[in-house]
């Protein structure tokens, strides 16, 4: 296989002679430790966020005791069973550092970037840094085809939580058919099908993106210090995609687990709650699948905006709109309408650690290869509270990362949590985040 | 926060020459930071060479949607079919206009432009529909004629890049033609990679504005020409310039005043002035909320996409029929009984419609006792409330006619608002939106803004979350009365007739027209031109062609503050 070079296959292909190459066969070795190998590479770690917008109800969500001996409540019930491979985090804040409390935005920013926005509100706005997902893809994401993916239950492309510093969101996967067509369709190689055909079409693909970033110094000239960046961020986007090509050009690592899903059928996205879940389904069914068949390794899932939108069937109001207006009930403490939807969150997201957890890689799964974590924008979403803003990490992240605890933040910046993350993932980071978000205090239960 | 709103919406009517005379000490401190200190000097003191406005930056926008597949449309054809998914539009200052110099493009947004510039490129040179210009191509495989790439890439990425390509980019592209065709056997295929390497080049992609110094005015920059007629034309056309626009621009008769009227007057007359015209009302009046808006289908069965399709083009139909055809003042669409109806409409107002002769549209006017009169009582207006699906927001609505009709900024609501009184629509006592509101304003921190907002909002209570119309809110009789401007209003038709009178209605387009065509925030040494643009409106009886040839024509329209300077031109092609 070392004889492979781009420059080979590329005559041969060109030139009109298809060339198809036999790969080994499946080959899954165990090392003498036991870790899972894929044809003598190691099972790669992968990493996703997993939104959802308006908070909790505190008493309701988050453990009394810490450590490894609690007892979910009922908006965390349904990651009952799978305790031992959950992390929850309470008492970590997000610290507003002299900026305002841009609502709905300040809570997600300062946990993802590690810095308090200065520019947004009520779901939108400016991003201060590179959200955690994207540090993550440029760590381990450049060999996959996909750095990262994106995807929105609720039909809007904008809806992500994933973005460089500024304005612009990695825009959403929306729809079923398009997010399997991009993954699963021509393009596709399969990684167990025991040939590689290498398309031709990528390699002139390529060289056009080539041309295309030889234009870059002379372009900067042209541009005002303001727009520099953005046409950069151009540049930056045509390497990413070029790199993108190159892996398409080389034969795929066999994966253990990867099984090439159905194309799924049409759906129409909604915003009631039965809508929205079942384009999660559907969606997560090929993100796991993606993951598997190493297409790639970052992903972020957006169940609804952090001004979600999503309502019951014939209701007039949207989860958004009761927290803010829905009467606390004397009796129970919290607002019951509301509440139907925040108890059902963690519902979801247990749906997709269970997908996760049933596909088998080495001697573990797809989960304990892992960290997914959990969160949303606030706390009580009513007043906009940023202390103790939910944050459930599942996974182990091949077993660097001690699951099954409640770890208290007894009020620390909540850049802890993304700060000890990164570092589990494998980066050499020492200390994140910005201001009084600073920290260089890691974690230590988990890791 | 009052104090800041009543100084923001009181600096339009201060008197024009104060203004300006404050506008020009604020320049010369902004100014002095530019590049070369001897000329900031010369500008603290006002110099017979100084422009009346300093404009603002070049700009560096991403082309929308719309704009994109219009180029495409325009310089290949309409049934060249341009696929996949692109990145979101963020509005900024009030437009997408604005937000479009300020996007990026993520990976995956760049993922698609390259599916898309293949795709386009494929359909253009080997499809069905091979481009006349490749008539040329040798007949003989593994050839490559050099002067046959080189005219028809010339020829078209000029179109595409909106000014000839330079020496250096022409070679490129020729470069990687001639290595594709030599690596796939096929000068098609060189082609095509060529022409792909343009469409996904950011000279395309986005609208990169160069300038020069200005000879009339030699402390000052300008476009240079080919960035005039690219902001020309899409402030009329929302699309690149055709040919002819661009020959204006090379040959130099843009910069001739009559030869510049001539162009921008050959645009306006042009049936593209239609779609240039409903781009710019589509974004100030921010229509993009009509995709994926949906309302609760059990609380309002009669709502359904298509209804919401009708209810947009129902309004964009209104605008462009007074507006263009019948010539009309703008004021008066907010009054007017005009408007045009499709069938599902026509259920929704309850008009019986026979649109058969009208090509699914049957012109329509209200009669004198019916409460619709004007865009705001409109389905469209109505319904675009992206948050909230079952009932109407008088908040949203009030701030929507603040912002986007009348160019006053609501800031945003304080975070640790409790809400819990404002919007309890089972409350027992505090039955209709008015009382809820009325309590709510009760609130010190909450009563600035809402006081701003809710007033105008509840005046159009009378409509329902889809556009119909009501009288009653749980069993009580809904209040649209109310006060604007200083002005009371009995009912939603006398608030229409106030903002009919306001001057801040006509004053707002002017400035959201010229935002949207220069891609900012005007600039404070602007202030003054806007103040000489509202008069020049005024004087020709508000007709919007006539603002849109006034701002074309302007010379605040080409200024630009920062020097971007293109260097010398070294055209490799000019036709």
């Amino acid at each position: 296989m070392t004889s492979w070079t781009r420059r080979s296959i590329l005559q041969g292909v060109l030139r009109g002679s298809a060339i198809t190459v036999a790969l080994p066969l499946l080959d899954c070795l165990l090392d003498i430790n036991g870790e899972a190998m894929a044809a003598g590479r190691p099972i790669p770690t992968r990493f996703g966020t997993w939104f959802w917008g308006c908070g909790i109800n505190q008493r309701r969500f988050f453990p009394d005791k810490f450590g490894t001996d609690f007892e979910f409540k009922a908006e965390t019930m349904p990651l009952t069973p799978h305790k031992d491979k959950v992390t929850i985090f309470s008492g970590f804040n997000a610290i507003l550092d002299g900026q305002p409390n841009l609502t709905h935005w300040s809570g997600v920013m300062s946990m993802l970037t590690g810095t308090a926005p200065s520019q947004g509100g009520n779901g939108i706005g400016r991003a201060p840094a590179s959200t955690l997902d994207c540090l993550i893809a440029d760590h381990i994401g450049t060999d996959t085809r996909f750095k990262s993916l994106q995807i929105a239950c609720t039909g809007q492309s904008s809806v992500s939580y994933s973005m460089r510093a500024g304005n612009t969101v990695n825009p959403s996967e929306i729809d079923p058919v398009s997010l399997y067509t991009r993954l699963f369709g021509p393009q596709f190689q399969d990684p167990n099908s025991g040939k590689f055909t290498p398309d031709p079409n990528v390699m002139l693909q390529q060289s056009v993106l080539s041309s295309v970033k030889e234009s870059r110094d002379q372009l900067m000239r042209k541009v005002g210090a303001a727009d520099k960046a953005r046409l950069d961020q151009y540049f930056t986007s045509v390497r990413e995609i070029e790199q993108q090509l190159a892996v398409q050009l080389q034969p795929p690592a066999p994966a253990e687990a990867c099984v090439v899903p159905k194309a799924p059928k049409a759906l129409e996205p909604g915003t009631t709650w039965e809508d929205a879940t079942k384009m999660h389904d559907v969606l997560t069914d090929l993100l796991v699948m993606a993951l598997a068949c190493n297409q790639t390794r970052v992903f972020h899932v957006a169940l609804s905006s952090a001004v979600s939108n999503l309502r019951r069937a014939g209701q007039s109001v949207a989860l958004h709109e009761l927290t803010h207006e829905e009467p606390i009930d004397a009796k129970l403490g919290y607002q019951v309408e509301a509440t139907y939807f925040l108890e059902r969150s963690m519902g979801v997201y247990a749906t997709l650690i269970k997908k996760l957890d049933s596909v088998k890689e080495g001697n573990g799964t797809l989960l304990d290869h892992s960290l997914v974590m959990a969160m949303s924008e606030s706390n009580l979403a009513k007043l906009h509270t940023l202390e103790s803003i939910p944050m459930i990490v599942a996974g182990s992240a091949g077993g660097k990362w001690r699951a099954g605890q409640h770890i208290n933040g007894k009020g620390d910046t909540v850049a802890r949590v993304g700060l000890t993350i990164q570092q589990a993932m494998g980066m050499p980071v020492a200390s994140w985040g910005t201001g009084a978000n600073t920290t260089d205090k890691t974690v230590t239960e988990v890791v | 926060m009052m104090t800041s709103f009543a100084k923001y919406w009181n600096r339009r009517s201060t008197g024009g020459a104060l203004l300006f005379a404050t506008a020009t000490i604020f320049v010369a401190a902004a100014v002095s930071r530019e590049p070369t200190a001897a000329a900031a000097a010369e500008r603290t003191l006002a110099s017979d060479d100084d422009p009346a406005s300093w404009g603002g930056p070049p700009t560096f926008r991403r082309l929308s949607e719309d704009q994109y597949k219009r180029s495409i449309a325009q310089i290949f054809g309409a049934d060249i079919v341009v696929p996949g998914r692109f990145e979101p539009p963020v509005r900024e200052d009030g437009l997408l206009a604005i937000g479009s110099a300020r996007v990026i493009v993520t990976p995956a947004g760049l993922e698609q432009y390259a599916i898309r510039a293949h795709e386009i490129s494929a359909q253009i040179v080997e499809g069905k529909r091979r481009n006349d210009d490749l008539k040329c191509a040798p007949a003989a495989p593994g050839t490559f004629d050099d002067a046959c790439a080189s005219q028809f890439l010339g020829k078209y990425g000029r179109l595409l890049f909106r000014r000839p390509l330079t020496r250096p980019e022409l070679a490129a592209v020729m470069t990687l033609s001639r290595s594709a065709a030599k690596a796939s056997g096929s000068f098609a295929k060189g082609v095509e990679s060529g022409l792909a390497s343009l469409l996904l080049s950011p000279s395309f992609v986005f609208r990169l504005e160069t300038t020069e110094p200005d000879p009339l005015h030699k402390t000052a920059q300008r476009l240079d020409s080919y960035s005039l007629a690219t902001r020309i034309s899409f402030l009329l056309w929302d699309a690149p310039p055709d040919a002819e626009l661009l020959n204006a621009a090379s040959s130099g008769a843009l910069r001739d005043p009559a030869g510049l009227q001539r162009q921008v007057d050959r645009l306006i007359a042009s049936p593209h002035f239609e779609q240039g015209v409903r781009a710019f009302f589509s974004d100030m009046l921010a229509y993009d909320q009509f995709g994926g808006l949906s309302k609760d289908a059990s609380l309002f069965p009669i709502f359904n996409p298509r209804l919401r399709d009708d209810a947009q083009e129902q309004s964009l139909r209104t605008i462009v029929d007074h507006l263009l055809v019948q010539q009309g003042d703008y004021r008066d669409l907010f009054t007017t009984k005009k408007t045009f109806l499709s069938r599902s409409l026509g259920a929704l107002y309850g008009v019986k419609v026979d649109s058969r002769a009208f090509n699914g549209w049957m012109p329509y006017t209200f009669p004198a006792d019916d409460p619709h009169s004007g865009l705001l009582t409109l389905a469209g207006f109505s319904m675009l409330d992206a948050s909230h699906e079952g009932r109407s927001s008088p908040t949203i609505r009030g701030k929507t006619v603040r912002e986007n009709l009348l160019c006053q900024p609501v800031p945003p609501p304080p975070a640790n608002v409790n809400f819990d009184l404002v919007q309890n629509v089972n409350d027992p006592v505090l039955k209709t939106a008015r009382a809820r509101l009325t309590a709510h304003q009760d609130n010190p921190v909450c009563a600035g803004c809402h006081r701003m907002m809710d007033p105008v909002g509840l005046s159009l209570e009378n409509f329902t979350p889809v556009g119909g119309y009501r009288t009653q809110e749980n069993g009580v009789t809904i209040d649209a009365s109310g006060t604007f401007e200083g002005k009371s209003y009995k009912n939603v038709t006398e608030f229409t007739h106030l903002l009919h009178d306001s001057p801040t209605v006509t004053s707002c387009v002017v400035q959201r027209a010229y935002e949207y065509g220069v891609g900012r925030k005007v600039a404070t040494s602007e202030e003054g031109w806007l103040e000489t643009a509202n008069q020049g409106f005024a004087k020709d009886g508000y007709r919007f062609p006539a603002l849109m040839r006034l701002i074309a024509t302007s010379p605040e329209f080409e200024r630009v503050s920062a020097a971007r300077l293109a260097p010398p031109l070294k055209v490799a092609s000019t036709k």
